[in-house]
């Protein structure tokens, strides 16, 4: 048995005329609905209580990252983000954020899947998993944070959230979100095969996060 | 191909019973699941209110379905996305071939979707002389294999690293290893030229936020990052009861379905795509294009019973914790969706015809309903779905009738003392159906009813 690709001739295109799929599906939903006796009440609860965070949002941060397998380094001067960088050796690709195109250089990036390195900053972090927040809208970092097999990330201690709630207030805020933003935590990985673990599967096999104490790199 | 179906369900259990290496997998899999969603759970000390929170949340989805999808096509559309809505299967698939055929689209990624394992989409896609590839590395192993996914967060968690190894030998000419690294930079080798060429990326959507148009997805691989993020089509297909009302709803949906799932606190990525992107020269897709399915859905809002189903996150933790499927695996179901969850969704997608047995592998243990996130009410839903086989032309006939004659005697207290006389004589002399003893003891019936001895005290 297959599936067959029925050619409906533009009639899934079609406005006006015999009632559309959307009307069907609308209508559909809206009388099963009307049609249904009465639930129980659903059991209420006014809101959840937040856990409350007291730990250090860097060095939270730091454990989290690293409990995923991703690496941490905590810096507080250009000195120390230029010093860990060149650590790391490759072709590398820069995102277009001005405080890394000011310390490494600009190089318009060709083909992205040639390259051993993408080095970006994030915009945020979330202490609470080590995850790292990136908004494309604010960086061009969509792809050098995802294809080149080792990704460098800078952000800022003063930018790291407590809380996953913190994070998402931040993306969404006074009803504007970017078309793409990203979150972060650790490598790649499966365990598709026999649940065993595999660190590096599509994207980045390593992820070095460098967390800026020192004045932020966008000033 | 596999070709087991939900009306085989009995004979397909017996011979997945039989199949010791695949009980071993099985057990090896969900019990590590199993702890893993215990330990995570338990690390919040919000857990049980977090459910509370979610399960009401899609109730007030569910109730207002109709509005809710209508705000969110009005908000994605607003951002640049194109929305189409599907009434079944067939035209899902014949929306998604039409999209890619208009833009010429020769290669296609596509990243792990129950919805469109549920329209047999590969295939429609195929029959038009499109290269289809694969791109979770569970879906690429079974899509190699020429196999169906046995569970819906690890389609392959039948397999054994060694018969991975021995397929990607035969299909990719990788020299013999069973090293799972190796096997895993195989597999990243061969798909990075698809995901570099490919023309369209077609992927699911984990939610759907009615508030801004955005569609989440969340992975651990990074396949679905670059199938939405490469090739310039996205593609995205959405059941209609995967939106939420709230972006802040996502602070609840996305602390339970990777702890549900994995027991991780997040999987590695989540994408969060509202549109299209702002600028030409900017990365991501020029088309974003989301097709919204009922597919037998809107049907089960029929009824506050069969309403919870679409509560459904998909997360796979009913699987992990049944008695049934850890036994048996997602295979022997014969449907699209596995264990609990595909036990009572199946026979309201494809109807109780084809599923009649479906709703009867559960001994209603109710391990399901324990951890389900969002905590749908399993064991109710299948009791309410046994009363519809029975109801039906697939119902046992004998079995009405016996019901029937139970419930008279019952009804009357001279038919019930006649009733229990006859058993203490028949126990003797005629052994009862071997098909109830097998799995039950019986005590005899007393000496001596109560109703007598009551009337002796």
């Amino acid at each position: 048995m297959g599936a067959i690709c029925v050619r409906l001739s533009d009639r899934v295109f079609e406005t006006g005329g015999s009632m559309s799929s959307r009307e069907t599906i609308l209508k559909s939903i809206r009388s099963h609905l009307a049609a249904s006796p009465p639930d129980d009440p659903s059991e209420s609860v006014s809101s959840v209580i937040p856990i409350s965070v007291a730990d250090e949002p860097v060095a939270l941060f730091k454990q989290n990252l690293e409990a995923v397998n991703g690496h941490c380094v905590v810096v507080e001067s250009e000195e120390e983000i230029v010093q860990q960088v060149t650590r790391i050796s490759g072709k590398i690709a820069i995102s277009d954020a001005p405080g890394l195109n000011r310390l490494f250089g600009a190089q318009p990036v060709e083909n992205i899947f040639d390259y051993d390195v993408g080095i970006s900053t994030a915009q945020a972090a979330i202490a609470e998993t080590g995850t790292l927040v990136l908004d494309s809208a604010r960086e061009r970092h969509r792809l050098v944070s995802l294809v080149p097999p080792v990704h460098i990330a800078i952000v800022d201690a003063s930018s790291i959230f407590h809380t996953l709630g913190e994070a998402l207030a931040f993306i969404y805020q006074n009803g504007n979100i970017s078309p793409a933003v990203t979150f972060i935590t650790g490598p790649s990985r499966t365990a598709d095969i026999e649940l065993t673990l595999a660190i590096g599967v599509h994207g980045p096999q390593e992820l070095f996060v460098i967390v800026n104490k020192g004045p932020s790199l966008s000033n | 191909m596999n070709h087991l179906t939900s009306e085989t369900f009995d004979k397909n259990a017996k011979a997945a019973l039989a199949d010791v290496q695949l009980r071993g997998a099985l057990r090896n899999a969900t019990s590590l699941f199993g702890k893993r969603r215990l330990e995570a759970a338990r690390s919040l000390n919000n857990w049980e209110d977090l459910r509370t929170a979610a399960r009401a949340i899609k109730d007030d989805v569910l109730l207002h379905l109709d509005s809710y999808l209508e705000t969110f096509e009005a908000n994605a559309k607003q951002r640049g996305a194109v929305v189409h809505w599907a009434a079944d299967a067939a035209e899902a698939n014949a929306i998604i071939c039409k999209l890619a055929r208009d833009h010429d689209a020769r290669t296609i990624v596509k990243s792990k979707s129950m919805t469109t394992e549920e329209t047999h989409l590969n295939d429609a896609l195929e029959a038009e002389g499109m290269q289809v590839v694969e791109t979770d590395l569970g879906e690429y192993i079974i899509q190699l294999a020429h196999e169906t996914p046995s569970h819906i967060i690890a389609p392959a968690i039948h397999k054994t690293k060694g018969q991975v190894a021995q397929l990607f030998t035969e299909t990719l000419g990788m020299p013999p290893t069973d090293d799972i690294a190796q096997l895993t930079s195989t597999a990243r080798a061969t798909l990075r030229d698809r995901f570099a060429s490919a023309d369209v990326g077609i992927s699911g959507v984990n939610f759907g936020i009615a508030e801004t148009g955005t569609i989440v997805i969340v992975e651990n691989e990074g396949n679905i990052r670059l199938t939405t993020s490469v090739p310039r089509m996205h593609i995205a297909v959405m059941g209609i009861e995967k939106v939420l009302p709230r972006f802040a709803d996502l602070d609840i949906f996305l602390k339970l379905l990777p702890r549900s799932g994995t027991g991780q606190r997040l999987t590695t990525y989540q994408s969060f795509i509202t549109g299209t992107k702002r600028n030409a020269s900017d990365e991501g897709p020029d088309e974003l294009h989301i097709v919204i399915m009922d597919n037998g859905r809107s049907r089960m809002l029929a009824h506050p019973v069969t309403r919870q189903s679409l509560a459904c996150i998909r997360c796979g933790a009913c699987l992990n914790a049944c008695p049934v499927y850890q036994q048996i695996g997602g295979h022997a179901y014969g449907s699209v969706y596995p264990g609990p969850i595909g036990a009572v969704i199946t026979p309201q997608l494809i109807g109780i015809e084809k599923a009649a047995q479906l709703p009867y592998a559960s001994s209603l243990c109710g391990a399901c309903r324990e951890v389900c996130p969002v905590k749908i009410d399993i064991p109710r839903l299948l009791l309410h779905l046994r009363a519809d086989v029975a109801a039906s032309p697939k119902g046992n006939a004998a079995e009405r009738l016996i019901f029937k004659l139970w419930a008279r005697v019952m009804l009357s207290p001279s038919l019930y003392k006649m009733g229990t006389m006859a058993a203490r004589v028949m126990q003797r002399v005629m052994p009862l159906s071997r098909a109830w003893t097998n799995g039950r003891d019986l005590r005899p019936v007393e000496r001596q009813s109560f109703r007598d001895w009551w009337k002796h005290e």
